[in-house]
C-alpha cells in the first residue's frame, strides 16, 4: 500500500477509535483505521477490562474467606498470583479478538502502525505509505502523568502497566492517588494481603465523587486495613537494595514510608506528541486536543474523541463521542452535544462506588434547592441475603422542577446498578416517573426507588 | 381537544414548560424524534417574555442601592434561601395556575359547645377549633376524594392517604407541616400532633418528611381577627382552605334576624385538577360536620 484514499481514517483503535470505525462503517463510510499496537486500547488491554478481571480474584477470594458464614467450608483458601494475572491477560486477549472480528465484519480496513498527520487530509503510516481521506479522528489515547521523580524503573516504581502484570505481591504497597485507578489496584492488592498505604494530595479519597461517599469509602477502606492519607503529598524517593522509602508531608509532619512498591496513579496526559500536530491549527491545551461539542478540533476536517480530547477520562465516554463525531461527519439531524452530568463513573474496589450528575456540594454551588435522599442497603432485603450490607444509595433532586441532578451508589453491584439513573436523567424524568417505576423485588435496586422515595419523605423501608 | 396529536416531551420538559406558562404545543423539540426536552424549554424561556406580566406592575420599581445606607429611607434585607423558595413557588403558583374561589360562611356554636365540654374533660390538655377544622376536612375528604388530589403534569394525581398540611408562621417564613392519615386520627390525637408540629416548625426543628408532601393545605389566620382571605395553592396540591375567624353574626334563620358564630372559609382550587361542583361538593361536607360536630366523632 502506498496511497489509499477513504471517507474517513480514525487513528487508534481504542473504545473511541474502534467504535467510531464500526459506527462510520454502519452510516456507509469507507474508513480505515491505523493502530499501532493493540486493537481495543488502554481499556482493552491495559485498563477497565484487566483490571476488572483481577478484581473478580479478589472478590471471590473475600467471598471464600467468608464462606463459613454462608453454611460452606472452602478448605484452606490460597492463591498464585501469576495465575490471577494470566486469567486477566487471556480476558484481554479475548476481546482483542472480538474487536478484530468486529472490525473486520464491518468492512473496517484495519493498518496495523503508527500513524502521524503530515497535511490537511494525509496521514503517513511509518513504513507503509500514505493515506488520504476528507475527515480524519484522532483517537491516539492518553497515558500515565508522570510523577517527577516518580517514575517508572522496571523495579519499584509501577504505572498501571506494571502493575497489571506484578513480578510479585508487595508485601508493603503504597499507591499515590486515590481515583478510580489507584483505589482499585490498592484494593485489588490488599485483597492479597499487602500492607496498602494510599497518598492522595486532596483532603479526600475519590474526590470526585460526592463528599459523603469518600467518607463512606475511607470508612470501608480503612476498616479493611489500607493506611490511607489525605492531605499528602510525596516529597522524596530513596531507593535501596531491596525496598524504597518514600518521603511524605501531611499535616506538617513529615513521614518516612518504607515499600516494596510504589504505584503512581496521579491522572493521565493525552498523546499529543509526535502525531503531527504541528502541521496543523490544532490547540492543545493541558495535555489534550481542544475540540468544540462535536469533537472538532480548530482544523478543518480533524477531530479528536477520547481520552486524547481531555476529561472524563472513561472509556463510555470515549465510545460515545466516536458516534457523536462520526454522525456529525455523517450529516446525521438532531444531534446532541455530550452532557458530562448524564456521563456516569465508576470505581470497582470494595466497596463498589458509582455516581451520575451532580455531587451534593456542586449541586448547592450552583445555586439549586435541593431535597436529598438516602438509602442504606442495610435496610435492604436483597443485600441482607448476598450478605452485602455496607453502602448506600443516595440521589439530589431540584426541588422545584423534580430535575434528578444526581445519583450517587457506594456497595453491592454499585457499578451495574448506575445505569438505571443514567437513563433517567437522558431521559429528563423527574422523581414522579422514578417512584411510579415498578422495581423488581427482592433487587439490590429497590434501594434506588427507596432513595427517591426518601428524598420526598416517602422511603417505605426505613 | 380530544383530537389533538399527541405532543412528545420528556416530563421535566412538561413540569418546567407547566410553570414557566409555556405552551409546550408551540415549541419544536430536539430530542430523539422531535421530543421536546429540558434544552428546548430553556430556550423559549428566554426566548419569550413570559405570558403573565409581573404581578405587582402598580409598585414602583426601586432600584438596587450600591450598599445598605440606613440614611436612604429603607433598609433591604437580604433573601434566605427559604424566602427565595417561597417567592419563586408563590410566583409560579399564581402565574400558573387557574385558580378559582369558593367560600362559605359556617356556623361554629356547635363546635364550641363541643369543645368546651371536652376542654373540661381533657384539662389541662385543650382542643381548639382548628383541630376541629382539620378533622372536618380530613371527613369532608374522604366523603370526597377528587378534592385530595394534586396535578401532575400528565395526569390528576389523587392520593390515597388523607395527608392535610398545617401552615404554620415561622420568624423565616410560612411552612406547612403534614398531618398524615388524618382521617384515622381522633380530635386528641391531632390535637397532640399540630401542637407539636408546629412548636418544632417555629424552633426550625421540622425534619423534610415533616412537611414534605401532603394532599391538601389549610391556612387559618382567624386568630388575628381576620373574617375572609383567599390563599394561594400550595402547589402540586389542588386545594388549600383558607379560614378566617370565628365571630358573632347575624343571620337569618326561618326568616327571622337571629345571631350566631360565625366563621367565613374559603377554598382555592386549581381547576385543572378539581370542578367548581366537586370542590362545592367538599365544602358542603366539611361545613355539615362543623355544623353538626358529634358525627365528627364517630
Ligand atoms: C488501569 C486503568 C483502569 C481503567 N478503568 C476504567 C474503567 O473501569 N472504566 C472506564 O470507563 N475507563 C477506565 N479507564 C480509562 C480508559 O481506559 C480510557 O478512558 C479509554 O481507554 C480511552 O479510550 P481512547 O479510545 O480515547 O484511548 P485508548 O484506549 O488509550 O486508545 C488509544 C489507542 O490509540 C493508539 N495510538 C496512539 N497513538 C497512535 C498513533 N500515532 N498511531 C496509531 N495508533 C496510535 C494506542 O496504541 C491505543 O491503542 C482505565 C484506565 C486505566 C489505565
Amino acid at each position: 500500500m502506498t496511497e489509499s484514499v477513504s471517507d474517513l481514517i480514525v487513528i487508534g483503535g481504542g473504545p473511541g477509535g474502534y467504535v467510531a470505525a464500526i459506527r462510520a462503517a454502519q452510516l456507509g463510510l469507507s474508513v480505515t483505521l491505523v493502530e499501532r499496537s493493540h486493537l481495543g486500547g488502554i481499556c482493552l488491554n491495559w485498563g477497565c477490562i484487566p483490571t476488572k478481571a483481577l478484581l473478580r480474584s479478589a472478590e471471590l477470594y473475600r467471598l471464600m474467606g467468608e464462606a463459613n458464614s454462608f453454611g460452606l467450608s472452602a478448605g484452606s483458601l490460597g492463591f498464585d498470583l501469576d495465575q490471577i494475572v494470566a486469567r486477566s491477560r487471556a480476558v484481554a486477549g479475548r476481546l482483542q479478538a472480538g474487536v478484530r472480528h468486529l472490525l473486520k465484519k464491518n468492512k473496517v480496513t484495519v493498518i496495523e502502525g503508527t500513524a502521524r498527520l503530515i497535511g490537511p487530509g494525509q496521514v503517513a503510516v511509518e513504513g507503509q505509505g500514505s493515506l488520504t481521506a476528507p475527515h480524519i479522528i484522532l483517537a491516539t489515547g492518553a497515558r500515565a502523568r508522570l510523577l517527577l521523580g516518580f517514575e517508572p524503573d522496571g523495579r519499584f516504581l509501577w504505572s498501571y502497566r506494571e502493575a497489571l502484570t506484578p513480578d510479585i505481591l508487595p508485601r508493603r504497597l503504597v499507591v499515590i492517588g486515590s481515583g478510580a485507578i489507584g483505589i482499585e489496584f490498592a484494593s485489588f492488592f490488599a485483597a492479597f494481603g499487602s500492607e496498602v498505604t494510599v497518598i492522595e494530595a486532596l483532603d479526600r479519597i475519590l474526590p470526585v465523587e460526592d463528599h459523603e461517599i469518600s467518607a463512606l469509602a475511607r470508612t470501608a477502606f480503612e476498616r479493611q486495613g489500607l493506611h490511607i492519607l489525605t492531605g499528602a503529598t510525596v516529597t522524596g524517593l530513596t531507593k535501596h537494595e531491596h525496598d524504597v522509602e518514600i518521603t511524605v508531608e501531611s499535616g506538617g509532619q513529615t513521614l518516612r514510608l518504607p515499600a516494596d512498591r510504589v504505584i503512581v496513579a496521579i491522572g493521565i496526559t493525552g498523546n499529543v506528541e509526535n502525531i503531527g500536530l504541528e502541521t496543523t491549527q490544532v490547540r492543545v491545551e493541558k495535555g489534550h486536543i481542544a475540540t468544540d461539542s462535536l469533537c472538532r478540533t480548530d482544523q478543518p476536517g480533524l477531530y479528536a474523541i477520547g481520552d486524547v480530547a481531555g476529561p472524563p477520562w472513561l472509556a463510555h465516554k470515549a465510545s460515545h463521542e466516536g458516534v457523536l463525531c462520526v454522525e456529525a461527519i455523517a450529516g446525521l439531524p438532531g444531534l446532541h452535544p455530550i452532557d458530562p452530568k448524564r456521563i456516569p463513573g465508576c470505581t470497582y474496589g470494595h466497596p463498589q462506588v458509582a455516581s451520575v450528575g451532580l455531587t451534593e456540594a456542586a449541586a448547592i454551588a450552583q445555586g439549586y434547592t435541593i431535597r436529598v435522599g438516602r438509602f442504606p442497603f442495610a435496610a435492604n432485603g436483597k443485600a441482607i441475603a448476598l450478605g452485602e450490607v455496607d453502602g448506600l444509595v443516595k440521589t439530589l433532586f431540584d426541588s422545584t422542577s423534580g430535575e434528578l441532578l444526581g445519583a450517587h451508589i457506594i456497595g453491592p453491584e454499585a457499578t451495574e446498578m448506575i445505569q438505571g439513573y443514567a437513563i433517567a436523567t437522558t431521559l429528563e424524568a423527574t422523581e414522579a416517573d422514578l417512584i411510579a417505576t415498578t422495581f423488581p423485588h427482592p433487587t439490590l435496586s429497590e434501594a434506588m426507588h427507596e432513595a427517591v422515595l426518601a428524598a420526598f419523605g416517602r422511603a417505605l423501608h426505613i | 381537544m380530544s383530537s389533538e396529536p399527541r405532543q412528545f416531551a420528556s416530563p421535566l420538559a412538561r413540569r418546567l414548560a407547566a410553570a414557566a406558562g409555556i405552551d409546550l404545543t408551540k415549541l419544536t423539540g430536539s430530542g430523539p424524534h422531535g421530543r421536546i426536552v429540558k434544552a428546548d424549554v430553556e430556550k423559549a424561556k428566554t426566548a419569550t417574555p413570559p405570558p403573565h406580566p409581573a404581578p405587582i406592575a402598580a409598585s414602583p420599581t426601586l432600584p438596587a442601592p450600591a450598599a445598605p445606607a440606613a440614611s436612604a429611607g429603607y433598609t433591604d434585607l437580604p433573601l434566605t434561601p427559604m424566602r427565595r423558595t417561597i417567592a419563586r413557588r408563590l410566583t409560579e403558583a399564581k402565574a400558573t395556575i387557574p385558580h378559582f374561589y369558593l367560600t362559605v360562611d359556617i356556623e361554629m356554636d356547635a363546635v364550641l359547645a363541643l369543645r368546651e365540654q371536652l376542654n373540661a374533660r381533657l384539662a389541662p390538655d385543650k382542643l381548639s377549633v382548628n383541630d376541629f377544622i382539620l378533622r372536618a376536612v380530613a371527613l369532608g375528604l374522604r366523603a370526597v376524594p377528587e378534592a385530595n388530589a394534586a396535578w401532575a403534569e400528565t395526569a390528576i394525581r389523587r392520593f390515597t392517604d388523607i395527608d392535610i398540611a398545617v401552615a404554620v408562621a415561622t420568624p423565616e417564613g410560612l411552612i406547612t407541616p403534614i398531618v398524615r392519615q388524618a382521617d384515622r386520627k381522633g380530635l386528641g390525637e391531632i390535637s397532640a400532633e399540630v401542637k407539636s408540629l408546629a412548636t418544632r416548625a417555629r424552633d426550625g426543628a421540622l425534619k423534610p418528611e415533616e412537611y414534605q408532601g401532603g394532599g391538601f393545605t389549610i391556612s387559618n389566620l382567624g386568630m388575628y381577627g381576620v373574617r375572609d382571605f383567599a390563599a394561594i395553592i400550595n402547589p402540586p396540591q389542588a386545594c388549600i382552605l383558607a379560614v378566617g375567624s370565628a365571630d358573632p353574626r347575624p343571620i337569618v334563620k326561618a326568616g327571622a334576624l337571629a345571631v350566631a358564630t360565625v366563621m367565613s372559609v374559603t377554598l382555592s382550587v386549581d381547576h385543572r385538577t378539581v370542578d367548581g361542583a366537586t370542590a362545592a361538593r367538599f365544602l358542603a361536607t366539611t361545613k355539615s360536620m362543623l355544623e353538626d360536630p358529634l358525627r365528627m366523632m364517630l
